[in-house]
């Protein structure tokens, strides 16, 4: 994966107050940290840095310019999103060397589709795997074919092929995508059923009245 | 009806709990594909989860799944009609979950995702307050 360039300023005013300047003025507070460097507490554009996010995933590599020309090797650790407007409003970066190797959470991302006789349905239970691989070569995403399985069928995160040199960090036994059977129209009509009786005793049963003061 | 198994730890008749703020967790679709996500504060009974459910349920039929990622476990307390003031605090009449804007609150997996929505906006019309579909997004950090 190629590396994003960006601009970095270092920050002089922080807490809720100087954050919320710095997002208005356009910008993401960030910390800069690892390698027993002391953290850097700098201010990415905001809109370069979530555009090389949404193109280049999660694991975007980015080489930060800073003020004093240096330049930095970094990946993004963590995120803070506002859970309404879905943009940014913090990051941490974790300062990373080329042929260092790091743990990152690599998106798993199902293709195909399950035999149609099966009649199954297709639940993801992880969305992401845990590898050890070099921070210059991080996979966008894995790759996981569930053409042609049927009901009862998995697949765990050793079988998933990875790329050279990548060490799979996540339990290889855990199940990545299962097939399970989807509910008969019986299931269904028992399930709204009951749904639906469950209403009367609630109704049935009133508050417990008090005594009107005399 | 959903509520607690076991009476409350705490107290039974609990104060009104805080609407201020947003989500600071379950903001994400994280078991289906679609989910449904407030956009305003809102307490929602156990009555309300429990009409949206079938309403989804009742359109997708079959070949799909459903998730509730909230539950209704604080106690609303209501005085009786035509009871004077005093004489302590009424008694517990709703159980609800305390929703804030952000949150999460059902998900459904579903292989069309024309009809996923569809009865996911069946669902909102059964809730109090404003709601988004909003869509599992691959990798994030």
């Amino acid at each position: 994966m190629s590396e994003v360039r960006i601009s970095a300023e270092p920050r002089t005013e922080f807490g809720k107050g100087g954050a919320r300047r710095t997002r208005r003025a356009g910008k993401v507070p960030a910390v800069l940290y690892g390698h027993g460097e002391k953290p850097k507490h700098i201010a990415l554009p905001a809109r370069d840095f979530a555009n090389a996010l949404r193109h280049g995933g999660s694991n975007t590599l980015f080489s930060i310019e800073l003020a004093d020309g240096t330049k930095t090797l970094a990946l993004p650790k963590a995120l803070q999103r506002d859970p309404i407007k879905d943009t940014i409003d913090h990051v941490d970066l974790l300062i990373v060397r080329r042929g260092e190797k790091v743990s990152v959470e690599v998106a798993v991302h199902v293709t195909g589709e399950v035999a149609k006789e099966a009649d199954g349905l297709v639940v993801q239970e992880l969305d992401t795997l845990a590898v050890l691989v070099e921070a210059t070569h991080v996979p966008e995403q894995f790759e996981v074919s569930i053409e042609g399985l049927g009901v009862g069928d998995h697949v765990t995160a050793g079988q998933i092929t990875l790329p050279a040199g990548a060490e799979l960090v996540t339990d290889p036994e855990n199940i990545v995508v299962a097939i399970v059977a989807a509910p008969t129209a019986a299931q269904v009509d028992a399930d709204l059923g009951e749904g639906e009786t469950a209403e009367a005793p609630a109704e049935a049963a009133p508050a417990e009245a008090e005594k009107v003061e005399a | 009806m959903l509520m607690p198994r076991k009476p409350p730890k705490g107290f039974r008749k609990p104060h009104h709990p805080k609407r201020a703020g947003k989500a600071k967790g379950g903001t994400r679709v994280v078991f289906g594909e679609f989910g449904i996500q407030a956009l305003e504060p809102a307490y929602v009974t156990n009555r309300q989860i429990e009409a949206a459910r079938i309403a989804m349920t009742r359109h997708i039929k079959r070949g799909g799944k459903v998730w509730i990622t909230i539950f209704p476990d604080q106690a609303l307390t209501k005085k009786p009609a035509e009871t004077r003031m005093g004489s302590g605090k009424g008694s517990p009449e709703w159980w609800v979950a305390n929703v804030k804007p952000g949150r999460v609150m059902f998900e459904l997996s579903f292989p069309n995702e024309a009809v996923a929505r569809e009865a996911l906006t069946r669902a909102i019309h059964k809730l109090p307050m404003k709601c988004r579909i909003v869509k599992r997004e691959v990798g994030e950090v």
